[in-house]
C-alpha cells in the first residue's frame, strides 16, 4: 500500500495510486495492472508470491478491454470477513466430544469419573486419528518438569526424594491394606492417590513465591518490557523495576486476569484510593522510547510511540495485530484504519517517564486528600473549604492574625548598592533606588531595632512614580527578582557575626513559578518576583529558624540579592522586623487584608472564602511538604517526570491528550479526520467508540480500553489467555502464534478445547490463572512422557495432538538459575531494584558503556534469580543472548530456540559458568570427602536422577585426572541438564 | 554435514516453535548447513545462481557528506551564502537551515569515467572506474538511531533483524570453522542503537552479528576460557569437549527422534573447530609488512581503520560470509557526523579510511577473491546543502551515497541523480530495500521470497518494498 492503491473496489482502481490510475478501460497494455501481473516492472505488494497464470492473465486483459466492468463499487467493510477467522467466532463452551468410550460402562478407563475435560478432548483427537499416545512419564520426570514449569528451578535431590518416598509409601499401604481384589482396581486406588499426592505438589508450587518469579518472565517478554529505552540513546530506567515487582506479586496473589488488565492499564482510575497499584501502570511504560527522535521530531515520535502501545496492548490481551492497520485497512483481519487510530486516541494523553506514588496507600490517600484541599484553595472552592473538619483551622488562624503586633521599621545606619546604583532615604525608613541601573545587583542594609528580640523580616517593595510601571522594579515592566534575602547578627556579646537563617517566606502576591521562598532557598538561579502585579506595593515575610534575641547595642545587616540579570532591580523598599509568634506573621494577599480587616459577621462569602483558602492552602503545602518521599515507576500518564541528573527532575506534562487524525496510508504529513478513543469494530456487540464526557479525566479513555478488553463478551481477550498460558506450559499453545489469533497466526490444533478453556476460565475459575495452571498440569495430557514413538510420529510428527509431551530446552533465564541452584548459590531475595550484571562506564553520548566481563559473582546480590536483572535493551547480557533470550526491541511471545558453535563457547567457557562450576565444586567438598559420594550427589542435581555404575566409573577417572571443577564445567553443559524431559 | 532442508528459503515459521516434534530435523541442519557450492553441487537450494558468495560492507557512520564527496554540486558555489533553505526546521534537522554552503574541498575529474572526486579521497578516485555509484540513494528519516537501523534492517525500530542476520539465516556459513556474520566496530566505540544493528531481530540468536573487538585479548568471546579459572586451562579443554560428547551422546542415543540433541552435539564439535582456526584468523601478523603498510597500518591516520579492513579481508578468504567494517562510533565526533566544521572535521575522517578501503579492493583482487565477493561503502544519510552554524552540515535523509564493487558489480555504473544543491534525490531514487533486494539478489536470493513469519506478518528484509537495481549488476 506504499503506492496508494487499492484494488478490492472499483473506485479503489479509478483513484489509483502514486503511480497513476491501474487501469485504463479498453486499453489492457497501457494498463499498470497488467504490466505487474506479468511481473514486467511495478511490484505489487504484498506480493502475491507466485505469478499468475497466463490464462488468468490474458483474462484480466480482455476484461480491461471490455471496458473493465467492476460491480464492486465500495470497498469491502472490514466485518465482512470476519466470519472466517476462527478467533471471531461467538464464544460458547462446546460440549464434551461425546464418542467417549467413557459414556460405554465396560470400557470405561478408571479414572473416567473425574476425568479431566482437557484429557477428553485430547484424547478424542487421538482417537480420531489413530494414535497411540505415550504412557504418562515416571514421578522422578515430573517432579522436574513440574518444578521447571511453575518455578524455573529444579527440585533439590530432598525434595525429589520426598515426593517420590510418599508415592512409595502409599501404594505400599494400599498393597498390605487392601483385600484382595482385581489389580484394576488396586491400579485404580493407586492412581487416584497419586493424583491426590499430585495435585497437592502442584497446589504446594503454585502457592510459594517462586512461581510469581517465574510467570512474571513470560509476561514481561509477551510486552517487551526491559530496564531502558532501547534506540540510539539507551538511557536507564531506574524505576522501571517496580512493575516487574507489581507482576510478581499480581501472579502470586492470583489477580483475576480482568483485574489485572484494568490495574495495567488504568489502576489510577479505578483505584485511586490504593496508591500501592500505581507501577501496574509501568505495563504503559514497558516498551522502547526512542528520545532521538522525541527530541527532534516529534510529530514523527508521537505517532510511532503511540504505535508500540497499541501494538503492545492488542497483541497482549487481545492476540490481535492491530498495527497492521496503520497504513491501510488489515489485510487479513477485520480491522479498520480507524479502528487502528482510536486506538491511538486511547493512549494520546499520556507520556512515557517515571510516575510518583504512594507504596502505602494511607499516606496516598492522606496526600490525595492535601492535594484535593490545595486545588479547592485555588480554585476558591466553597463547597470543600467550608466544611466543617475544617473550621477550627480557618478560626484559630483568624484570632491569632487579630492579635498581631505592629512591625518596627529598621532604625538605618547605613545602605548601598554593591553594582553603582544610587540607593536614597524616602519616607518612612524607606529607600529608593536610582541612578545607573546595573543588570544584576546586591543591597546592603545595616541597622538597628528597639525591640530586644526578633522572629522575622519583612521587606515591603513600593510602588513609586519614579520607576518604570510605577514599580516596585526597575524592570521595564516594573518587576524585580530578589534572588536570596540573607540575615546577619552582630550582637555585642559575641565577636563573631550569626548568619540566621529563614525557615519560611511568604508574600502578598507570587509571581507564578516565581514564589518568595524562593528568596530563601539558597540557590541564586531561583527567586521572587511579583510580575503582572506591577504598579502597587508588596510585601513579604520571612521568618527565622529560630526567634533571636537582640541584646541592646545589636546591629543587624541585611542583604538583598538581585542576581537574575536584566535589570530585574528592587526600585523602592523598607525593611522592618517583628518579635511576635512566627505564625501571626505571615503575609497574605491583599484580598485577604481587606477581608481580615472587616468584622467576621460583615464578611461577604467571597471574603470567607479568601479566606478560607489562604489559610488552607498554607496548611496543604506544609502538610504536603511535611510527607514522605514518593517512590516513582516508569509507567506513563498525563503528567510524569523525567530524571535530569543530579537528583533532579524535570516535569514532563499534557494538559490535554492530543487530537489523533487517521493518517493517509500511515503518512504522518496526511492527517485526514480526527477519532476518538475506541477499540476495534469487528466485535458489534462491544461498542467500538468510546463515550467520553467532558471533564472526564484522560484516564477515563484507558479505562474504557480496559472495559472493553476486560468484557465478558470479549471472546478474543479470554482466548488470547488461555492460548498464552497453554503455550508456556506446552512449548507450543493451540494456535502456536499466542500473540496472533488473526488469519496469518497459526490455526489451533484444538480449537473446541480451546474454547471449552476460555469460557471455564471466565466464568467458573473467575479469571484465575492459578486455577487454570491447576486443570492443565493434572491433566494427563499434560504428564505423558517425552518419549518418541516412530508410529505415533508417521501420523502426527509435529506431536499436534500432544500423543507426548514436548521436550524443551531451559531459556536463557532457567539455565542461569538452574545453574545457580545446583552450585547451591542461589540467592533468594525477592524485590528491589534490578541487579547489574555489568559494570558502567560513561558513553559518548547519554547512553552508557557497558562491560560484562570481570562481573564478581560473589558479590552481594549477584545470585539473585534472573527475574531481577538489570535488562539493557539494547546492550544484551552476552551470556542470556547466546541461550535466545529475545531482543525486547519487539514483543516477545515466544522464546526461540539456537544452537551454534559460539553458543556452545559461551556455555563452556563463560565466566558465569565457570565461577559456578567452581562454587558446585566447592559445594560439593563441603558435602563429603569421598569422590563417589561428591559425584553421586552432582549427578543428582544435576539430572535429578541417581548415576549409574558406567557413569560412576567414567566420571571418577576423570575427576581424578580433571578435577571435580572440571566435572561440574562438563554437567552443567550436557542435555541432559539442559533440557526437560 | 552437506545436508540442508529443501525449504531453507520458504517460510518457516516452523523454525520457531521450540516444541521438537515437527521442527525436528531442522536445528541440526541449520546449524551445520553450508554453501552447497563448496562441495561443488548445483545452487538449486537457492532461488538463482549467485554471483556473490561474500560480503564486506564499510558503513560511515554519522552520515557521510555527499557534496563533500563524491556528489559534485557546482551550483553550491553560486548560491553560496544565500539563504534559499527550508524556513521551518525539518523533522529531524537538529537546528534551522542556514545558508547554501558550497564545499570547502576541490573537485576534479578521474578515471576513463570522469567521475568528479572531492580531494578528501585522492585514493579512491584511483579506482574509481571499478566502483558503482548510487547517487540518489534516500532514507525516511533525518535522525541517526532509526537512520542506521533502516540502513541495516530495512525498518526504522528496533527488533528487526539486519542485512547480515538474514543472510546467516538464509545461507549459513562458508565455513564451519569461523562465525558466519562478524561485525568489526570502531575502536573509539559502537554506532548508533549499540548492538542493535547487528541483531537477529526475531531470527535465532545464532544468526546476529558476532561482535569483534580487534584489539582484545580473545577476538571471538568466550573463545577460551579466562586464566582467572585455573582449572579451565586448554589442556584439559578437550579431555572436557571429549566426556561431554560421550554423555551427549549417550543421552541422545536414550532419546531418539530430536534432532536439537545432535545439533547441541555438534555445535561442540565445531566449538573446538573454532578453537584452533579463529586465533590463526585473527593474527595479521602473519600477514606480510607491504601487506599490512598498504593497508595503512605503522600510520596513526589509518592503522586503526586499516586493520580491520585486513582483518576483514583475512577472514572473508577464511570462509566468513558477511563481514561488517564500521567506521566512527556514535556520538558527536570522531565520525562522520560533521555539524560543525566540514571543513576541519570531514578530511581526518575521510583520510583514515581512504588508503585502507583501496587497499581492500586491491588485496581483494590479488587474493582472487574480487570473483565472489561484494564489497559495499555506505552510511545512513547524507547531510544538509544549507549550513549548519556557519561551516558545519545537519543530517539530510533526501539524498546520499553509495558505492557497490566487486562480485557481479558493473565497474564504472552510476544510478540516479540528486537535485542541484544535493538535497534531495530527483532521479532514479534508491532506496536501502533497493540495496538490500540487490545484495540478496546478488548473493542468489529473491528477496521477495525470503520471509519468516512473525507477529501476524510475513517479515522480509525489504519490507513490502524493493527492487533489484540491475542497472549496476554485470
Amino acid at each position: 500500500m506504499k503506492g496508494g492503491l487499492t484494488l478490492d473496489s472499483r473506485s479503489g482502481w479509478q483513484q489509483g495510486g502514486e503511480s497513476g490510475p491501474p487501469i485504463i478501460p479498453g486499453k489492457p497494455h497501457e494498463s499498470l495492472l497488467i504490466s505487474a501481473l506479468r511481473h514486467d516492472g511495478l511490484q505489487m505488494p504484498p506480493a502475491p508470491k507466485e505469478k499468475l497464470s497466463d490464462d488468468t492473465i490474458s483474462d484480466f486483459v480482455k476484461w480491461i478491454e471490455e471496458g473493465a466492468n467492476d460491480p464492486r463499487t465500495t470497498a469491502p467493510v472490514a466485518a465482512q470477513i470476519s466470519a472466517d477467522t476462527w478467533s471471531l467466532r461467538p464464544l460458547v463452551r462446546p460440549p464434551l466430544p461425546s464418542n467417549l468410550p467413557a459414556d460405554s460402562s465396560e470400557t470405561r478407563s478408571p479414572r473416567s469419573a473425574s476425568q479431566n475435560p482437557i484429557d477428553v478432548f485430547v484424547e478424542a483427537g487421538h482417537r480420531m486419528a489413530g494414535i497411540d499416545a505415550v504412557p504418562e512419564a515416571d514421578a522422578r520426570t515430573l517432579i522436574r518438569r513440574v518444578y521447571a514449569d511453575l518455578h524455573g528451578l529444579p527440585p533439590t535431590p530432598q525434595e525429589t526424594d520426598e515426593f517420590l518416598a510418599l508415592i512409595a509409601a502409599s501404594n505400599k499401604t494400599l498393597t498390605e491394606h487392601s483385600q484382595p481384589q482385581q489389580p484394576a482396581d488396586l491400579k485404580s486406588a493407586q492412581e487416584k492417590i497419586a493424583d491426590e499426592i499430585w495435585g497437592r505438589l502442584v497446589d504446594q508450587l503454585l502457592s510459594s513465591p517462586r512461581f510469581g518469579e517465574r510467570w512474571a518472565r513470560h509476561w514481561l517478554d509477551t510486552i517487551h518490557f526491559a530496564d531502558s529505552h532501547g534506540y540510539e540513546h539507551d538511557i536507564g530506567r531506574d524505576n522501571a523495576w517496580r512493575f516487574r515487582d507489581y507482576v510478581i506479586q499480581s501472579m502470586n496473589n492470583d489477580t483475576p486476569w480482568d483485574r489485572f488488565i484494568r490495574e495495567q492499564l488504568a489502576a489510577d482510575y479505578f483505584f485511586p484510593d490504593q496508591t500501592n497499584l500505581i507501577p501496574a501502570l509501568g505495563f504503559l511504560g514497558a516498551g522502547t522510547f526512542d528520545f532521538s527522535t522525541y527530541s527532534t521530531a516529534v510529530d514523527t515520535f508521537d505517532y510511532l510511540d503511540r504505535d508500540d502501545l497499541v501494538t503492545q496492548t492488542m497483541a497482549a490481551f487481545t492476540s490481535t495485530t492491530a498495527n497492521c492497520a496503520r497504513c491501510h485497512a488489515h489485510k487479513f483481519d477485520p480491522i479498520t484504519q480507524e479502528d487502528y487510530y482510536a486506538l491511538q486516541a486511547v493512549f494520546s494523553g499520556i507520556t512515557k517517564g517515571d510516575l510518583p506514588f504512594d507504596a502505602n496507600p494511607a499516606t496516598g490517600i492522606e496526600r490525595q486528600r492535601w492535594q484535593m484541599v490545595l486545588t479547592a484553595a485555588e480554585q476558591r472552592d466553597s463547597d470543600v473549604l467550608f466544611r466543617p473538619e475544617y473550621d477550627a483551622q480557618i478560626s484559630n488562624w483568624i484570632s491569632g492574625r487579630s492579635q498581631q503586633s505592629s512591625w518596627e521599621p529598621l532604625q538605618l545606619e547605613t545602605f548601598h548598592s554593591t553594582d553603582g546604583a544610587t540607593l536614597s532615604r524616602i519616607a518612612d525608613g524607606a529607600i529608593l533606588a536610582g541612578g545607573t541601573r546595573p543588570d544584576k545587583d546586591t543591597y546592603l542594609i545595616s541597622g538597628t531595632l528597639k525591640q530586644s528580640s526578633l522572629t522575622a523580616i519583612r521587606l515591603d517593595v513600593l510602588a513609586h512614580e519614579s520607576l518604570p510601571m510605577q514599580g516596585p522594579g526597575r524592570q521595564d515592566n516594573g518587576n524585580l527578582h530578589l534572588s536570596e534575602i540573607t540575615l546577619t547578627v552582630f550582637s555585642p556579646d559575641s565577636m563573631t557575626p550569626e548568619v540566621v537563617k529563614f525557615k519560611t517566606a511568604s508574600a502578598d502576591f507570587d509571581q507564578s513559578g516565581w514564589g518568595s521562598e524562593r528568596a530563601i532557598d539558597g540557590d541564586v538561579s531561583t527567586a521572587w518576583g511579583i510580575h503582572p502585579a506591577v504598579g502597587k506595593s508588596h510585601h513579604a515575610v520571612f521568618v527565622t529558624e529560630k526567634a533571636l534575641t537582640l541584646p541592646p547595642g545589636t546591629h543587624l545587616s541585611v542583604g538583598l540579592k538581585q542576581l537574575h540579570g536584566g535589570g530585574h532591580l528592587i526600585g523602592a523598599f523598607r525593611v522592618s522586623a517583628s518579635s511576635a509568634p512566627p505564625e501571626t506573621l505571615m503575609a497574605v494577599p491583599e484580598a485577604v487584608e481587606t477581608a481580615l480587616d472587616i468584622p467576621d459577621e460583615q464578611r461577604t462569602i467571597e471574603q470567607k472564602t479568601e479566606i478560607a483558602a489562604w489559610v488552607m492552602k498554607r496548611s496543604a503545602t506544609e502538610a504536603l511538604a511535611a510527607m514522605p518521599v514518593a517512590d516513582y515507576v516508569y509507567a506513563a500518564g498525563p503528567s510524569v517526570e523525567i530524571p535530569v541528573g543530579n537528583g533532579k527532575r524535570q516535569l514532563r506534562s499534557l494538559k490535554v491528550p492530543k487530537v489523533v487524525h487517521v493518517l493517509t496510508r500511515g503518512d504522518f504529513g496526511k492527517p485526514e479526520q480526527p477519532v476518538t478513543p475506541g477499540a476495534l469494530s469487528v466485535l458489534g456487540h462491544l461498542p467500538p467508540r468510546f463515550q467520553m464526557q467532558d471533564g472526564q479525566p484522560e484516564s477515563a479513555r484507558r479505562a474504557a480500553l480496559a472495559d472493553w478488553l476486560a468484557h465478558p463478551d470479549n471472546i478474543l481477550t479470554w482466548r488470547s489467555v488461555v492460548n498464552r498460558v497453554w503455550h508456556y506450559h506446552f512449548g507450543r499453545g493451540i494456535s502456536d502464534t499466542p500473540s496472533d489469533l488473526g488469519k496469518m497466526g497459526g490455526q489451533p490444533s484444538h480449537p473446541e478445547l480451546l474454547d471449552w478453556l476460555a469460557v471455564w476460565f471466565r466464568d467458573e475459575a473467575k479469571g484465575s490463572l492459578k486455577q487454570l495452571h491447576r486443570l492443565i498440569l493434572t491433566s494427563r495430557t499434560w504428564r505423558r512422557s517425552s518419549i518418541y514413538n516412530a508410529a505415533a510420529a508417521t501420523a502426527d510428527a509435529e506431536n499436534r495432538l500432544l500423543w507426548r509431551f514436548n521436550r524443551y530446552r531451559l531459556d536463557a533465564d532457567c539455565v542461569r538459575d538452574f545453574t545457580m541452584a545446583v552450585s547451591g548459590t542461589l540467592d533468594l531475595t525477592m524485590g528491589g531494584p534490578g541487579v547489574q550484571h555489568f559494570s558502567q562506564g560513561p558513553g559518548r553520548q547519554v547512553t552508557p558503556v557497558l562491560d560484562y566481563t570481570g562481573y564478581n559473582w560473589n558479590q552481594p546480590g549477584a545470585t539473585r534469580r534472573s527475574i531481577y536483572r538489570f535488562v539493557w535493551r539494547g546492550m544484551a547480557d552476552p551470556f542470556m543472548d547466546a541461550l535466545d533470550f529475545p531482543d525486547l526491541g519487539m514483543l516477545s511471545p515466544t522464546r526461540s530456540f539456537s544452537a551454534s558453535s559460539l553458543q556452545a563457547l559461551t556455555l563452556f567457557n563463560n565466566d558465569f559458568v565457570l565461577s559456578h562450576s567452581a562454587l558446585m565444586a566447592s559445594r560439593l567438598r563441603k558435602y563429603s570427602e569421598v569422590p563417589e559420594q561428591q559425584i553421586r550427589m552432582a549427578i543428582r542435581q544435576v539430572w535429578n536422577r541417581d548415576a549409574t555404575d558406567v557413569e560412576l566409573a567414567e566420571l571418577s577417572e576423570y575427576v581424578q585426572m580433571h578435577g571435580l571443577e572440571q566435572l561440574c564445567r562438563v554437567l552443567l553443559n550436557s542435555n541432559e541438564f539442559l533440557f526437560v524431559d | 554435514m552437506q545436508t540442508r532442508p529443501e525449504s531453507l528459503l520458504l517460510n518457516r515459521r516452523g523454525l520457531f516453535s521450540d516444541a521438537g516434534g515437527g521442527f525436528a530435523g531442522l536445528a541440526l541442519s541449520q546449524l551445520l548447513h553450508r554453501d552447497a557450492a563448496e562441495a561443488g553441487e548445483s545452487h538449486n537450494h537457492l532461488h538463482h545462481p549467485p554471483k556473490a558468495r561474500r560480503i564486506i560492507q564499510l558503513f560511515m557512520t554519522g552520515g557521510a557528506s555527499p557534496m563533500d564527496t563524491f556528489d559534485y554540486k557546482p551550483e553550491l558555489e553560486r548560491l553560496h551564502g544565500q539563504m534559499l533553505g527550508p524556513k521551518e526546521k525539518p523533522d529531524g534537522f537538529t537546528a534551522p537551515a542556514g545558508a547554501i554552503m558550497k564545499s570547502p574541498f576541490k573537485f576534479a575529474q578521474y578515471g576513463e569515467t570522469g567521475r568528479w572526486v572531492s580531494s578528501v579521497f585522492p585514493e579512491q578516485a584511483k579506482m574509481i572506474d571499478e566502483m558503482a555509484f548510487l547517487m540518489a540513494m534516500t532514507t525516511k528519516t533525518n535522525v541517526h538511531g532509526p537512520g542506521t537501523y533502516m540502513m541495516n534492517t530495512g525498518f526504522l525500530l528496533p527488533g528487526f533483524p539486519c542485512m547480515g542476520a538474514w543472510i546467516s539465516y538464509a545461507l549459513g556459513n562458508l565455513a564451519d570453522n569461523l562465525p558466519t556474520f562478524v561485525v568489526l566496530p570502531d575502536a573509539k566505540g559502537l554506532p548508533y542503537n549499540q548492538r542493535g544493528c547487528f541483531s537477529s531481530g526475531f531470527l535465532p540468536a545464532v544468526h546476529q552479528g558476532t561482535v569483534i573487538n580487534a584489539t582484545a585479548s580473545q577476538p571471538v568471546p568466550d573463545l577460551f576460557a579466562q586464566p582467572a579459572h585455573q582449572f579451565a586451562h586448554q589442556a584439559g579443554d578437550a579431555a572436557g569437549f571429549s566426556l561431554l560428547n560421550r554423555i551427549n551422546q549417550r543421552h541422545a542415543d536414550a532419546h531418539p527422534g530430536d534432532s536439537r540433541l545432535d545439533a547441541r552435539i555438534a555445535s561442540y564439535e565445531l566449538a573446538a573447530k573454532m578453537q584452533l582456526s579463529a586465533p590463526e584468523a585473527f593474527d595479521l601478523s602473519r600477514e606480510s609488512q607491504s601487506v599490512q603498510t598498504s593497508y595503512g597500518i605503522g600510520n596513526p591516520a589509518t592503522e586503526e581503520f586499516g586493520r580491520r579492513c585486513l582483518l576483514a579481508t583475512r577472514l572473508v578468504e577464511r570462509g566468513v560470509r558477511f563481514v561488517q567494517v564500521w567506521s566512527g562510533p556514535q556520538g558527536a565526533t570522531d565520525n562522520w557526523d560533521n555539524h560543525n566544521n566540514i571543513e576541519k572535521d570531514l578530511p581526518p575522517m575521510a583520510m583514515s579510511v581512504d588508503l585502507p578501503v583501496t587497499a581492500l579492493l586491491r588485496d581483494l583482487k590479488s587474493r582472487g577473491l574480487d570473483k565472489d565477493t561484494l564489497v559495499i561503502w555506505t552510511t545512513e544519510f547524507g547531510r544538509t546543502p544549507f549550513a549548519q552554524g556557519s561551516v558545519g552540515r545537519d543530517h539530510n535523509g533526501g539524498s546520499f551515497v553509495t558505492w557497490l564493487w566487486g562480485a557481479g558489480i558493473k565497474s564504472g555504473a552510476t544510478l540516479g541523480r540528486s537535485d542541484d544543491w544535493g538535497y534531495q534525490a530527483v532521479e532514479k531514487k534508491t532506496w536501502c530495500y533497493d540495496l538490500h533486494a540487490t545484495i540478496l539478489h546478488l548473493m542468489g536470493i529473491d528477496h521477495e521470497r525470503l520471509t519468516v513469519r512473525q507477529n501476524g506478518i510475513d517479515r522480509r528484509l525489504t519490507d513490502v518494498h524493493g527492487h533489484v537495481i540491475h542497472e549496476v549488476l554485470t
